[in-house]
């Protein structure tokens, strides 16, 4: 009888398995966007001509395509088709930080991956505490859906590298689409980079401050030049060998130290950067810059390392209201706000390989206006759009998959009515992985009070 | 044959490049006359109706009547006083963060790491012609971080400030910061060790053992792995390596320290591990141990007058400055605080007043004086033929309060001039006006109401240990 119970449920399972399967092949996954304006970034625009999706890729893209009989048609007259955007440094998808109950409390019993406080994640059986354990892994934390993915799509964005919230080895990263019903359908690409934070450790103990960040940083990666070398040595003859620890921390850095993984270091202004750059250096790291506000000021030595920059759109504005009793802003920061619209453009004119990132802005309406004032600033149009869908692709090692529209890359598509970077442009339809995703209208702007004439 | 020659004339051309390159470099900073000065050469007494030459960064002549080179600038001397620049040995401008405060031993950080080239307390202190400063880690742990000796090339990247062939150093403490005297038992929390003088000590006697042992082991690993190639290298520890430093003498010890018991206290354990400690720090009571702080070598780098800030510094005197240099201590005058950085002359100064030191000496405190405390002695610390232009012109005499700074070199360039500064305010105030309606400088009309200026650490730093601002 049990056995009976047990064939039944096996055979109910297979069932609805079968039926999932069904439903998906029977799911419509040939689209056509014809009469459309077609930016492929890879050549030259195509100013009227079709798009084919098929089975998630792009299966054509030109003038003299056409759309298959079984194509679910999408009239494109009046839109221009986009590469699906990649913004390049986030933390989308990751279960949200909330606030600590217990501030600097023991460690949280919700589990090694429950990144329900705002401490680094933490991997489990390390040797380092959190914020020093490289071997942590966004892949195992990223949750599909959600409102900032959201929010992403509705502006165009398709793709993003996600990562951890804090700490000083912040741990890697993975490249998500941001459509997917599981974790595994979302992940492009992981780990992508190893990723550096410079903020020091709180209530945790050492490093307590940005003096012992970087002895912490420099400390690990000697570690892990030992530790690579030890297990070498006992590789070779571990009969005789007394055998080392194993490490997963120092384990993690090890395609770091070699150069094989990229490491994306958080720096903004020119000594932070400078930092990063000699840090990388001194450890011949394969090094990118993420954030880099003031990265145009070292051009020479960004191309000279080969070290690309992931740049924020979280362009810096005064936020302080205007009171008389004021203190005046220094000249400094003043310049720096101006300046910070022109590092774009400076990048491309030096030859600095870049990307966009949307730098955590709170308000993601702002990003394209902010794209805009880079371009005003001295950034092409074209740059500019590429600094959303190639470059990053190139940087992040997927340029096979995606950043523009050719045959038989992953269908990410945005589709716009107007100019992508026009003020009053709206974004009509956005593909992932070659479905369509619903889109809501971003809500309207909230109003700004003007202010009291007094 | 002539293309044998062609290629020779070329192999000669390139060969000589480099050299045309940097001398051509070098020759970009415009070679500057002072005439007819009052030269307060610090080693060689005060030549009145002076010159002095810069050239390529050197003083190249000081004499009477020198010719001025084709397109040298030349500065009109003429009632000013010409003076070496002032050496700062206790300094933690442009420091990022000054303490890792959250070990007993943190050797392993450095400063150099978080150097912040545009605090603008440089420009403030080149004001005051100073050009060197002794950048220390703070005096949160018995072993700090280690210092860096930078030249105050304010508007340059921060590896263009550090001193070349600055002697590494280390900082040092005892005494009440290290034992966190200020800091209010709270339940709950363990309290840092030491908590004692005793185990003060006994913090710095642990990390010299261990360092040590650690060279112990590096030797026998390093002679073992001569004959076995599988054998797994020790861990190098960055925490150690400096230890080892002090210990054969490549690295400067400079040692924050208050009250007598203290000072003696790690003269003995230097002994005991066979290094020298190279200064003492603040040290207000040094005037009772000079004779022991002579015989050891140290110098020691204090305050002129003040006192009394806290209990272990009850005992001072403002003749510590005049007793430790008739003992025969090398002893400097330094500011341990952004504002007092700009007036040291007249903390100097101060020394002929408690004490009688003549002018030569008091000179001494604030620029060969330290300048010896930092290995920097051949270099900097007085106005002589070969050593680095790194001089100040002022408008009195330097120890007088109505004297200031006309101009302040470095390396024969100039970092700070009082004239050019005026005349390029209305300048400034333009472009602030311009900058002012820039778009992203537009004030909002909501959102948070401005800062506070940001508190400034009143006159002593060393007893603030910092807390890391979150």
């Amino acid at each position: 009888m049990p056995k009976v119970r047990s064939r039944l449920l096996v055979a109910l399972v297979l069932l609805s398995l079968n039926l999932n399967a069904n439903a998906q092949r029977g799911a419509i996954d040939t689209y056509a966007i014809t009469n459309t304006r077609i930016v492929t970034v890879s050549g030259p625009v195509i100013e009227r001509g079709t798009v084919v999706i098929r089975n998630g890729l792009i299966a054509a893209a030109g003038a003299d395509v056409n759309a298959p009989p079984d194509a679910r048609v999408i009239d494109g007259t009046g839109l221009t088709v986009y590469p699906g955007l990649i913004d390049s440094y986030t933390n989308l998808g990751l279960p949200d930080a909330a606030p600590s109950p217990s501030p600097g409390g023991g460690g949280g019993g919700g589990g090694f991956f429950a990144l329900t406080q705002p401490r680094p994640a933490s991997g489990p059986n390390s040797t380092q505490p959190p914020g020093l354990q490289p071997e942590v892994l966004v892949e195992d934390v990223i949750r599909p859906g959600g409102a900032e993915i959201e929010a992403s799509r509705n502006i165009g964005i398709t793709t993003a590298l996600t990562l951890p919230r804090t700490g000083i080895w912040m741990g890697q990263s993975a490249l998500i689409n941001l459509a997917g019903d599981t974790p595994q359908q979302m992940i492009v690409r992981s780990p992508v980079a190893m990723h550096v934070g410079f903020t020091p450790l709180r209530n945790s103990g050492y490093p307590g401050s940005l003096l012992g960040v970087f002895s912490s940083l420099r400390q690990m990666m000697l570690d892990a030049q030992r530790y690579r070398e030890a297990m070498q040595i006992y590789d070779r003859a571990p009969r005789g060998t007394r055998r080392p620890d194993t490490d997963r921390s120092l384990a993690a850095l090890v395609p770091v130290i070699e150069g094989r993984m990229p490491v994306v270091m958080l720096a903004n202004s020119e000594r932070e950067i400078m930092r990063a750059l000699d840090l990388g250096e001194e450890f011949k790291l394969k090094l990118i810059i993420a954030g880099g506000r003031e990265a145009d000021r070292l051009s020479a030595r960004l191309v000279k390392q080969n070290v690309p920059v992931l740049l924020s759109l979280n362009l810096p504005k005064r936020t302080t209201a205007a009171l008389p009793e004021a203190d005046p802003e220094s000249l400094r920061v003043l310049r720096e706000r101006v300046a910070a619209q022109e590092t774009a453009g400076k990048l491309a004119k030096a030859g600095v390989r870049f990307a966009f990132e949307s730098g955590s802005l709170n308000n993601l309406s702002e990003l394209m206006g902010n794209v805009n004032r880079t371009i005003e600033n001295g950034l092409t149009a074209t740059d500019a759009l590429r600094a959303f869908t190639i470059w990053p692709a190139e940087i992040l090692g997927v340029k096979n998959q995606l950043g523009s529209i050719e045959a038989g890359k992953i269908a990410n598509l945005t589709i716009v009515r107007g100019d992508l970077f026009d003020r009053n442009s709206r974004v009509t339809h956005v593909f992932i992985d070659g479905r369509p995703v619903d889109l809501r209208p971003a809500p309207a702007p909230t109003p700004v009070p003007t202010a009291s004439p007094n | 044959m002539n293309r044998f020659i062609a290629k020779l004339l070329f192999l000669v051309i390139i060969a000589t490049l480099p050299l045309n390159a940097a001398r051509a470099q070098k020759q970009t900073a415009p070679e500057t006359l002072i005439r007819n000065a009052t030269v307060v050469t610090v080693t060689r007494g005060t030549l009145q109706n002076t010159d002095v030459l810069l050239r390529n960064g050197k003083i190249a002549a000081v004499g009477k009547n020198l010719n001025a080179p084709a397109n040298a600038r030349i500065i009109d001397g003429t009632g000013k006083y010409v003076m070496p620049g002032i050496i700062d040995c206790h300094s933690h401008s442009m420091l990022d963060t000054i303490n890792e405060g959250t070990l007993s031993v943190t050797s392993m950080v450095h400063t150099e790491d978080v150097l912040n080239p545009t605090d603008v307390d440089l420009y403030r202190e080149l004001a005051g012609g100073v050009t060197t400063l002794n950048l220390l880690h703070g005096s949160a742990n018995p072993i700090g971080g280690l210092n860096t000796v930078v030249k105050i090339k304010y508007g340059r990247p921060a590896n263009e400030f550090l001193f070349p062939g600055a002697m590494p150093g280390i900082k040092f403490a005892l005494g009440e910061n290290v034992k966190r005297s200020s800091t209010p038992n709270q339940p709950g929390v363990t309290r840092r060790y030491p908590n004692t003088r005793m185990g003060v000590e006994e913090v710095i006697r642990d990390a010299f053992t261990r360092a040590r042992d650690y060279k112990r082991a590096w030797d026998e690993y390093r002679a073992a792995a001569k004959n076995d190639k599988n054998l797994i290298p020790p861990r190098r520890d960055l925490q150690l390596e400096p230890l080892v430093e002090v210990l054969e003498g490549k690295r400067y010890v400079h040692a924050h320290c208050y009250i007598t018991s203290e000072i003696l206290m790690l003269i003995n354990l230097a002994d005991e591990f066979g290094f020298k400690v190279k200064t003492f720090q603040h040290v207000l009571e040094g005037y009772k141990v000079a004779k022991e702080i002579a015989a050891h070598g140290a110098g020691a780098s204090i305050f002129a007058d003040s006192w009394a800030y806290k209990i272990e510094a009850y005992d001072a005197i403002p003749y510590n400055a005049a007793i430790m240099t008739r003992a025969g201590v090398v002893v400097s005058m330094n500011s341990d605080s952004d504002e007092r950085a700009r007036r040291l002359n007249l903390e100097a100064a101060k020394a002929m007043h408690w004490g009688d030191l003549t002018e030569e000496q008091a000179l001494k405190l604030i620029t060969i004086n330290p300048a010896i405390q930092l290995g920097i002695q051949e270099r900097v610390g007085s106005i002589e033929v070969g050593k680095d232009a790194d001089l100040a012109i002022w408008n009195g005499h330097p120890f007088s309060v109505y004297s200031r700074v006309d101009t302040t070199f470095i390396d024969g360039e100039v970092y700070f001039d009082r004239a050019q500064d005026l005349a390029r305010r209305p300048e400034l105030a333009k472009e602030r006006a311009a900058l002012e309606q820039a778009e992203p400088n537009r004030p909002r009309p909501q959102g948070q109401s401005p800062q506070g200026p940001r508190r400034r650490p009143s006159g002593h730093e060393d007893d603030d240990v910092e807390v890391e601002k979150p």
